[in-house]
Parts: C-alpha cells; structure tokens; sequence
C-alpha cells in the first residue's frame, strides 16, 4: 500500500516557498505597523504601586533570613495583616481591574487593535491559501499518521485511498503559522519573536494579575517562617579568618 | 554596584581618552550606562566631541544624549552658560519633551533660584506623576537647601508608592543616620538587606549602626553582622574586624557577672585580632605598636 507518490517539483517551486514567503513578510509587515499604531500608556499609579509592593514583598521571602526575627516579624504583620496589611485585597476590589480595562477607553482600543492586527492577515492569508491552493496534494509528511488526521490535513483532496502523510497546502499554511518563530527572532531581534502562538495566549490572559498577584504574595508570606541564617555565621567567620591567617 | 571588571575597564578608558589616544564615545557610554560621577571629564570629552561637527554628524541620534549628557555635567560643574546652550538646543530640537523640561528645571535649580525650580518641577509632576526622576530631584533640591525635615518628608511619600527603589532606601538610611535616628536608619537597611543580601555593604552599615545603638541584644546581632560581613568579602574588610573586637569587648563588659559562651567569642576576637595585626604589618608597619596597644586595652577591659 505505501506506494510512494512522486509529487512535481514545480509544486515545491511555485506553493511552498511562496507561501513561507508571504507569511515571513506578513510577520514583518506586522511587527512595523504595530510599532507605529503602539500609543504610549500612561500606567496608573495603583498598579504601579501594587506592582512595587509585590517586588517588596518578594524580597522579604527571599531574604527573610538575614534579618533578625523581630524586624522580620514587623514586617510579616505589615504585609498581611487582615484590616489594613498592604497584601491584603477585600473581595469586592479584586473584580475591579478587569471592569476598569473594559471601559477604560485607552486600554480597550489597545486590545482591540491588539487583537485586529493579528485576525486579519490571518484570516486573509487563510482564505488566500485555500482560494488559491487547493485541491492538490502539496507535501509528504516524513511520518506516518493515523486515519484520523485525513480530514484536518487532505481536506482538498477527495480520493480517500491517499495515504494520511501526503497533505495538502492548507497544513502547510499551519504549520508555518506555528513555525515562524524562530525566524522572526533572527530577523527582528531576541524581544520581537512574538508568534501568532503567543499572541493568541496574549489574547485570553489579560489584567486580573494585580489582584490576583497580591492575594498570591500574602499566602506565600503566610507560609514563611523564619529561620535566622546569621546564627552560624560566627563560626563561618571563624574559619574564613583562620584561612587568611595561615 | 559598579563591578571590578566595569571599574578597570573605566579607569583604562578614562587614561587612554586623557592621554590623547582615541575612543571618547565609548567612555562616555560606559560613564552613562554605569551612572557615575566624572562630570569634568565628561565636560572636557563630551565638548570635544560636539565642537567638532564632523565628530558630531557621525554619532547620528546619539548626539541627542550626549547633549543632555554634557548638560548635567556642565551644571555639576557650574558651567551654567555651557549647560543653558545644551539645553537650548535640546528644546529647539524637542520643543515638547518633558525630559527637556526636566533639564530646564535642573538649570534653574543649580542657579539657586529654588522656587521657580519648584514651581517647574511641580508642573512636570502634574503631567507624569509617575515620573520617578522628578521626585527624586524635589528631595535633592530640598536637600542641598538645607531642609532635611522636608527632604525626608519628601523621600518617605516617594517609597510609599515605589517601595521596591533600593537607591532611595539608601539615601533616607543615610540621611537618617546623619541626623542620628538610628532606628530609622536600622529599619532602612534592612530592607537593603533583604533586597540585596550578599552586598557585604549592608551588612556591615547595620552593624555600625547597631552597634552605635547599644544595648545587649542589639551588640550580639552586630557582631552577627560583623561576622557575616567578613564571610561576605572573606575577611578582608578592616573595619568588620574592628567591629568585632569591639563588640566582643563591649558585650563582655555588659555581661560582667554572668558567664555565657565566652569561649566562642574571644576566638573571634583573637583570630580577628591577628588577621589585623597581620594587615597592618603588611600595609601600615609604623601604625602597628598603635594597633597593639589598642587592641590590648580591649582584651584587658573585657
């Protein structure tokens, strides 16, 4: 049955290399286009601040051991004190920020246009590829696959005796889409590789991280205990002093 | 922190570009990515280069920094006239930046004249009042006035919101200390400490100033620190060696009658003794009967 199907070099001259093409200078087209839309935001001071104060309390886990255990446990009650600690987030406030972004006018155009410079070319480049290339089997997968795959991968193809590995153009479009990324690191710089991958996870995740990030910070610090790291540091002076001696 | 690599890498910079050889730019990039303080080089070089204008056309939007560069380092320098073209220049270029703005206040504030700079600095913060630089300029100017009160005032509402600067938890520790608040001072460092635990700097300020508050608990935990800070720069830092035999002193004294573990702590102090009289040999030889003297008179009390 594994008949090795002989495919025209001109599909590889005239498909695969042009699509890769288009998709490259689409990525670069959109990484200049949304440096020019890019409108600077002027944060807000609650989240600034909030943003230091999980910094802050941060470094007390980290360094809770060097000092001593009364300043230690000063702070810890500073921190997550249930009236007026600085970790602490009343329920009510913690649906505030998501609230906020959606009428916030500046913010909401930011995701819009966020979410429009990555729709559109997709789905233009989508129905390119379909209009233009389908019908045909474009490559050989070099894996074998199970039957399943034949309606995601051949779906211009109609005979249904073709092996699941020959696909047509369309998962060729696919899998540059999740591809690209390396690429567009090496042309664009380490910070700009941001695939439509990423951006599709941009997409979902948005501004609940204030709040959830401080509750997150208090019962972490709940958890620390104090285990003061000076007490053997005598002796540990002791032996770096012996040391420099002999 | 400048690291010892960076530093020997200025200070080989820094010859080269008086001597005469080349590469003035690149000192001046390392001055500013390192941020520190060489303001009459900086002048010299950076007017060198601007007065050129081939020199000049060839840093391309660079020059723009290197304006603003020898704009505050004319102003440390009290070349004012020097400072006011910079700044012109700059304005003509950016008739609307705040960064523009802020150096035009600076200028008013090296000439003295403080509440116009304040009024300035008042309106910059009304349009970023998340600008980090600007509020730090507002406790330097009420600094160099004389105001420490309202400088500290100042510097206290500033960490209330950026609470994670190091540097300005620096300063209020040491303007703290100056104005012998030593509590204050303590609960400064510490928040050094816990941010930077393994500069041995912190360390061995919060000694000091432990040490200088007094009182049984408060000895013991300096000499900790002492002690840590030794571990830290392994033993080579003079005053944490002076620190614990005067600590291991002090303490012996408060604890007259009551015998605790004084084995451990007089081995400190010996050891730490003769690393430093080994020091002192090596470096001071003539200071050495001075330093026997003293350190037996420490031994003796205790």
């Amino acid at each position: 049955m594994a008949e090795d199907l002989v495919l025209d070099t001109a599909i590889r001259d005239w498909v695969l290399i042009p699509l890769s093409v288009v998709m490259v200078l689409i990525g670069v087209l959109r990484y200049f286009v949304s440096k020019l839309m890019h409108s600077s935001q002027t944060p807000d001071a609650k989240i600034v601040k909030e943003g230091q104060v999980i910094v802050r309390a941060r470094n007390l886990r980290a360094g809770a051991n060097f000092i001593p255990s009364k300043a230690f446990r000063t702070r810890k009650i500073y921190f997550c004190n249930e009236e007026n600690g600085l970790l602490f987030v009343p329920k009510g406030q913690g649906q505030n920020p998501q609230a906020q972004m959606f009428s916030d006018p500046n913010m909401a155009m930011d995701m819009m246009k966020k979410n429009l410079s990555m729709i559109i070319p997709q789905t233009l480049t989508f129905a390119w590829v379909n209009f233009f290339f389908s019908g045909f089997v474009a490559a050989k997968i070099p894996f074998p696959l199970t039957q399943r795959f034949r309606s995601m991968l051949q779906n211009g193809i109609d005979l249904s005796t073709v092996d699941v590995s020959y696909v047509s153009s369309r998962s060729w479009y696919f899998l540059n889409l999740f591809g690209l990324r390396g690429l567009f690191s090496l042309i664009l710089g380490e910070e700009n590789a941001v695939d439509d991958t990423q951006r599709m996870m941009q997409m979902g995740g948005f501004g609940f991280d204030p709040s959830k990030g401080l509750s997150a910070e208090k019962d972490n610090l709940d958890i620390t205990q104090h285990d003061w790291a000076l007490l053997n540091f005598e002796h540990r002076a002791e032996a770096v002093l012996r040391k420099v001696i002999s | 922190m400048v690291t010892k690599t960076e530093e020997t890498q200025l200070n080989r910079l820094e010859n080269q570009v008086d001597n005469g050889g080349g590469g003035a730019w690149e000192y001046l990039c390392l001055v500013r990515k390192l941020k520190v303080r060489r303001s009459e080089k900086v002048l010299k070089h950076g007017l060198s280069i601007l007065n050129d204008p081939k020199q000049r056309s060839s840093l391309g939007s660079d020059e723009w920094t290197l304006y603003e560069q020898v704009a505050v380092a004319a102003m440390d320098c009290q070349c004012l006239d020097v400072a006011k073209d910079c700044t012109k220049v700059l304005r003509k270029r950016f008739p609307e930046s705040k960064r523009v703005g802020r150096l035009e206040a600076m200028l008013l504030e090296a000439k003295g004249s403080w509440e116009l700079a304040e009024k300035a600095y008042a309106s910059l913060l009304e349009d970023s009042p998340l600008d980090q630089a600007i509020h730090k300029r507002r406790v330097a100017m009420a600094k160099a006035q004389g105001n420490i009160s309202v400088a500290i005032d100042w510097l206290n509402k500033y960490l209330e919101t950026f609470m994670a600067d190091h540097d300005a938890w620096r300063e209020l520790a040491e303007i703290y200390v100056s104005l012998q608040m030593y509590k204050q001072a303590a609960f400064c460092y510490e928040e050094l400490i816990l941010s930077q635990p393994t500069v041995p700097l912190y360390h061995l300020a919060y000694a000091d100033v432990l040490y200088t508050l007094g009182g049984l608990e408060n000895l013991q935990t300096a000499k900790k620190y002492y002690a840590s800070t030794i571990d830290l720069t392994g033993g080579k830092n003079t005053r944490a060696l002076f620190g614990i035999c005067l600590c291991t002193s002090a303490i012996t004294q408060l604890t007259k009658g009551k015998s605790k573990e004084e084995k451990e702590g007089s081995q400190l102090q010996s050891l730490a003794a003769k690393v430093l009289e080994k020091d002192y040999k090596q470096r001071a030889p003539d200071k050495l009967p001075q330093l026997t003297t003293a350190l037996k008179s420490l031994t003796l009390s205790s």
